[in-house]
């Protein structure tokens, strides 16, 4: 509710002008049974007037007129402040998503997500738009229409609407039914989805080992299942219609068989009778409404308790509270951007499991404008280390420093601000190449060019269609890995950022193009931290410090020298690149 | 959840020729099941206007007599008393509930189990797709190919056939019985079908537009949605948080502004149908009132008529929510046909039949030129042999060439000129599966499915013993599944979770291993390995390639340094051949290389 009611309060001078439009549109409704019943009544005793008759006649066609116009504004009112809400909500989601982190990413189907984003942003607007505006509709149309036969007919009136207790116990249970059948047809979608799209993005590898088949007949068993499934909800849903059908020409019965009783006894008139039918037939609207509106309302209610808990959910790497960097207010954000020395670990651990450390004691001292290489076998935590400078992941023992400040003591922004990262697998937006370069920030163009040269790109973007201002993605072309791991290296070089972490910057590069790319590395990496994770020893050959990590330790460091003497890994891994380079030469 | 941008929103013809022959043979083998529930339809239509009918009888029959005992005849059997026809009313009503229910599980029944064979069908099909479709469309856009709009089309049986059958049915059978009554007032009455069919027409134009403009901008908000979601770490580390929330705030209010025009379009079209039934309802009123002091109609026919003139604007009410789905439906229909249309990878290019393959002993690339695209040339008289048990290295920068060799040698594209031959024949001839089956190919994206390791690497042949799986994992230095998880039994999450690249890696070379290969091609396969792995997976591969062929693939030019011929490409041609130490004597491109690669490392 605490999500909504912003924008209740929001439109609330649209919805209360709406709600008075439809209440003025449900008056004029329940008028023209009224109007009905005296011309039945005049010619069932045949004292018929022409004028009277086209008197009747003009004022339904004016009422009709009232009504459409009435109807126009809160549409759009009522309508529109829904469409609002929904604008709202999805906003809200999106900017959420953004501060969330791994750990939840990690544990969170991103198709469970985007489930949240498409279907219960959809739910909600339907309940809290068409629910709601039907809802008040059916109650008031409802009531007031009950009120006017009981007024009419007390007895008549009991009668026919003797069905409907059992038509609400009825509707209430289906939709019970109708909603855990919805859920779990639902579930089995969402993993035949899962399924579909695996087969399709691995279709090579599908294709090499033949596969194909194995995988149809999982595709298939999945969707049987999802088939079974499917189908208990249609019947459930089956029941649905006939059901309002039946309890409505039931109480059509009543009118008309005990009404027409009361006809004969001249207990009413036939004018009386047929009004009567004619208000059946606009609460049939409310009784199908009502039904049709719990669930609506329910499934929203369902909907925003689970976007709800998507917005509750807070990272765990987080800005700290206001109130807990308080005590020092000597330290403002500012001064740390320019002004620290060291990054500094110490006696760092972390792992997504207590039990299972990715990395365990790591203690560190990395000074201002040096480089540092890291490397090691894979699984050994190298990525892991270098996530933790940008809180991508916070420590889970021990404390990350930047001089004496915590990491975890900073304002996140300020942080990022002053790390650029770049991931070990490229990742870029559809857009242009310029736009996944920027990143929204602006540069001038020498910079860029420089950039560009640096990463040995300007001769590739030279060639394509539109320069830096070519589509890739969805949209664009498609670039090869080596092409995006150099426009990811720029995007994240052209910052000039007082720390620069390149995770596995030139795996998926040409060997001269990425030597190229390390000539030039090394006087980027003046004046700043620089941390550069490979495997290739050649790259991190100009570093003035590596470690080598293996099983999430960091087992040796030092420079070269000094690991070619004290690691075994660190020794082998070369000696064999260097023999392997210095072969036949 | 429609991840397409580039949604050609063709206009969808409703009487589509080509929509209904792709998805009639679906259909067909329920014809009779579809058949029965249309019969059912027509019957439960025909009880839907029995009952206005009834209601007249009761007034004219009964109430209204001064007697009240004058009886009525239904279908020729005279009723006598109102008791008995109010027993037979409720007999009607029950009767109507039934068969309503059984036609509408009968519908969903049949619906749904057309939609189940249309989409294992579809999915089959769409794997038996050559390769190059694959690169044209992203998996995003498949998935919704054989998920949403899949799903569309079952509304195609559930709600469209329903809306055709029964609707218009029970709108021409209401006018049926109004001019069974009354000619001239059912004539009156049919004044407002031409102002009906008018204003659908005009404002249809209006809806088509506002569905289709909401349809793109969706489809292009989740886009983002689900692009954001993969790259989110990317944006929180650039600290770009502000720029993609300025950027979605943009999209979501070009949504929001589509939805509006919507809601005014049906602010306009709704009401004025409503407006027109109640202009009905006074026509009727008129009409029958003049037509009752003039004898020529009964109360209770007055009455029936306004009950008919309600029925009659009943499915109006739902039209636009019917529309909506059946533009859907269709567009997802033509969708799907477009795929089905496509013709599969043939397996055998030649004469079916020709040629089994015991086993891959020669690989030969006979003056083979290729162009992914007409006029950009990849690979241009590319002519080279290998031997049973030989080992070539195929080197070059990124772009030269080398993969394109290999997407060849799969099957995966179809030489533009030139002949690859097996064992001396042509490659065409044989079977590709047969190819495959005795291939093995580890790439550099590794690619692992949900499922257990076992699932993984065992193949398409499903009753490998366990212990030959784990065999082959040992081959590929996968011990670490051994110690750190439950070995064969490991459990994969979407996207290779919980293993890291390089242990997903290992996984993919021991999915090779599995397969016993006579050939085996290593696509860039070490680039997420540091050297130690390295060595190790060369060690087993040295000893796999004893009696085995092999293609390695690399830029870098220490992994093929041990192969017996070494290709050098460039620009999709070959420039030099031979061993490491012919090429390095030949002081060339490839002493020129080696040199470069060597002034890194002593860079130190």
């Amino acid at each position: 509710m605490q999500l909504i009611l912003p924008y209740f309060k929001k439109n609330l001078g649209k919805i209360i002008l709406g709600i008075l439009c439809m209440i003025i549109v449900d008056c004029t409704q329940l008028a023209i049974p009224h109007i009905i019943k005296q011309a039945v009544d005049i010619l069932a005793e045949s004292d018929f007037s022409h004028d009277i008759l086209v008197h009747q006649v003009l004022f339904i066609v004016v009422l009709g007129l009232v009504m459409a116009v009435l109807r126009y504004f809160w549409r759009i009112l009522l309508m529109g402040s829904a469409r609002d809400l929904e604008k709202g909500i999805r906003q809200h989601l999106y900017s959420h998503i953004l501060t969330l982190d791994q750990h939840y990413f990690n544990r969170v189907k991103t198709g469970d997500i985007m489930a949240h984003a498409t279907s219960d942003i959809n739910h909600i607007r339907m309940a809290f738009g068409m629910g709601i505006i039907a809802l008040t509709d059916a109650l008031l149309l409802g009531t007031a229409s009950i009120a006017i036969m009981l007024w009419m007919n007390p007895k008549l009136t009991l009668a026919a609407l003797l069905p409907m207790p059992l038509l609400s116990f009825m509707i209430r249970y289906l939709g019970r039914k109708m909603h855990a059948f919805h859920t779990s047809a639902q579930e089995s979608y969402s993993e035949l989805t899962e399924l579909i799209r695996e087969g399709f993005s691995g279709i090579r590898v599908l294709k090499l080992f033949n596969l194909e088949a194995a995988v149809g007949t999982k595709v298939a068993r999945y969707s049987e299942h999802y088939f079974k499934k499917n189908l208990k909800r249609a019947t459930v849903t089956a029941f649905f219609r006939p059901l309002m059908g039946f309890f409505f020409n039931l109480s059509t019965g009543i009118v008309l068989f005990y009404g027409g009783v009361l006809v004969m006894d001249h207990q009413i008139s036939p004018g009386e009778l047929v009004a009567f039918t004619q208000y059946l037939g606009i609460l049939a609207w409310p009784i199908i409404a009502i039904g049709w509106m719990t669930n609506l309302i329910q499934r929203g209610l369902a909907s925003l308790k689970r976007i709800n808990a998507l917005l509750d959910a807070r990272p765990m790497v987080e800005s700290p509270r206001q109130d807990s960097t308080t005590p020092g207010p000597d330290h403002s954000k500012p001064d740390t951007r320019k002004h620290f020395q060291r990054i500094i670990f110490d006696r760092v651990d972390f792992g997504y499991d207590p039990d299972k450390p990715l990395l365990s004691d790591i203690t560190l001292d990395i000074p201002f404008g040096s480089v540092t290489g890291i490397s090691g076998p894979p699984g050994s935590g190298k990525t892991t280390l270098v996530q933790l400078i940008p809180r991508i992941f916070d420590t889970t023992r021990g404390t990350l420093r930047l001089d004496d400040t915590a990491v975890t003591a900073m304002e996140l922004d300020t942080l990022r601000e002053m790390v650029a990262f770049m991931p070990q697998e490229p990742f870029l937006f559809s857009g242009t190449i310029r736009e996944n370069i920027l990143m929204g920030r602006s540069f001038s163009s020498d910079r860029l060019d420089h950039i560009l040269s640096v990463c040995q790109l300007s001769e590739t973007i030279r060639q394509m269609p539109d320069g830096l201002d070519t589509l890739i993605g969805e949209k664009g072309i498609t670039l090869s890995g080596g092409q995006k791991q150099r426009i990811t290296l720029a995007r994240t070089l052209i910052q000039d950022k007082p720390v620069t972490i390149l995770d596995d910057p030139i795996s998926q590069v040409d060997t001269q193009t990425a030597s190229a790319i390390i000539q030039s590395l090394q006087q980027h990496g003046s004046g700043r931290i620089m941390i550069i994770i490979s495997h290739r020893m050649s790259a991190l050959s100009f570093c003035d410090r590596i470690l080598v990590l293996e099983e999430g330790r960091i087992t040796h460091q030092g420079d070269h020298d000094a690991l070619m003497t004290g690691s075994h890994f660190y020794r082998t891994s070369f000696t064999v690149q260097q023999f392997q380079e210095a072969h036949g030469s | 959840m429609d991840p397409e941008l580039n949604t050609q929103e063709a206009e969808v013809k409703l009487a589509n020729l080509r929509l209904i022959k792709g998805i009639w043979p679906f259909i067909r083998p329920y014809r009779w099941m579809l058949a029965a529930c249309c019969a059912l339809i027509l019957l439960i239509t025909f009880l839907d206007l029995l009952i206005p009918w009834f209601t007249r009888l009761a007034i004219d029959g009964f109430i209204l007599p001064m007697d009240h005992r004058s009886g009525i005849r239904i279908f020729g059997i005279s009723i006598a008393g109102f008791t008995q026809f109010a027993m037979i009313f409720a007999a009607v009503l029950i009767l109507t509930l039934v068969i309503d229910f059984f036609q509408a599980v009968f519908m969903e029944y049949t619906g749904q189990k057309i939609i189940l064979n249309l989409r294992c069908t579809l999915f089959k099909h769409m794997t038996g797709l050559a390769v190059p479709f694959f690169d044209n469309n992203t998996s995003g856009r498949l998935v919704s190919r054989v998920a949403g709009d899949v799903e569309n089309m079952n509304e195609m049986f559930t709600t469209i056939l329903v809306f055709i059958f029964k609707d218009l049915i029970l709108m021409a059978g209401v006018f049926t019985a109004l001019f069974i009554m009354n000619l001239k007032l059912a004539l009156y009455a049919s004044m407002i079908i031409p102002v009906i069919v008018i204003s659908i027409a005009v404002s249809s134009v209006f809806i088509r537009k506002a569905f289709r403009t909401i349809r793109q901008k969706i489809a292009e908000i989740n886009h983002m949605f689900a692009e954001t979601l993969t790259g989110v770490s990317v944006i929180q580390t650039m600290a770009s948080e502000k720029l993609f929330n300025r950027k979605f705030d943009r999209l979501n209010t070009e949504h929001f502004h589509a939805s509006m025009y919507q809601i005014r379009a049906f602010a306009i079209f709704m009401p004025f149908i409503s407006f027109l039934s109640v202009v009905g309802v006074a026509i009727v009123i008129y009409g029958g009132s003049v037509e009752v002091t003039r004898l020529q109609l009964t109360i209770g026919e007055l009455v029936a008529f306004l009950f008919y003139i309600k029925l009659f604007f009943r499915p109006l009410r739902e039209l636009s929510e019917k529309f909506s789905l059946l533009q859907n439906a269709l567009a997802s229909g033509e969708r799907i046909i477009t795929i089905l249309e496509q013709e599969p990878a043939p397996l055998r290019r030649i004469t079916p039949g020709q040629a089994a393959l015991e086993s891959i002993r020669t690989i030969e690339f006979d003056r083979v030129s290729f162009a992914y695209t007409e006029g950009q040339p990849v690979l241009h008289d590319i002519s080279f042999s290998l031997a049973a048990g030989q080992s070539i290295g195929i080197v070059g920068q990124t772009g030269s060439g080398k993969s394109t060799i290999i997407n060849l040698l799969n099957g995966f594209y179809i030489p533009g000129a030139g002949r690859i031959l097996i064992n001396g024949i042509d490659q065409g001839e044989f079977s590709m599966n047969d190819i495959r089956q005795r291939t093995a190919m580890v790439m550099q994206d590794p690619v692992l499915f949900s499922g257990t390791i076992r699932d993984n690497i065992q193949s398409d042949l499903p009753d490998v013993p366990d212990d030959q799986l784990a065999q082959a994992l040992k081959h590929a230095n996968c011990d670490f599944l051994f110690e750190r998880h439950q070995g064969i039994d490991t459990l994969i999450h979407e996207g290779g979770r919980p293993l890291s690249s390089g242990e997903k890696q290992l996984v993919c070379i021991a999915r090779a291993f599995a397969v016993n290969p006579d050939l085996i091609i290593f696509d860039e396969a070490t680039s997420y390995m540091d050297s130690q792995s390295e060595i190790k997976i060369h060690d087993a591969v040295s000893r796999l390639m004893k009696s085995r062929t092999s293609i390695i693939i690399a830029h870098r030019l220490s992994t093929v340094r041990d192969c017996d011929t070494i290709y050098l490409m460039r620009d999709g041609v070959i420039r030099e051949k031979g061993s490491h130490d012919a090429l390095t004597r030949l002081k060339g491109e490839y002493y020129h290389l080696l040199e470069k690669e060597k002034i890194t490392v002593h860079n130190q």
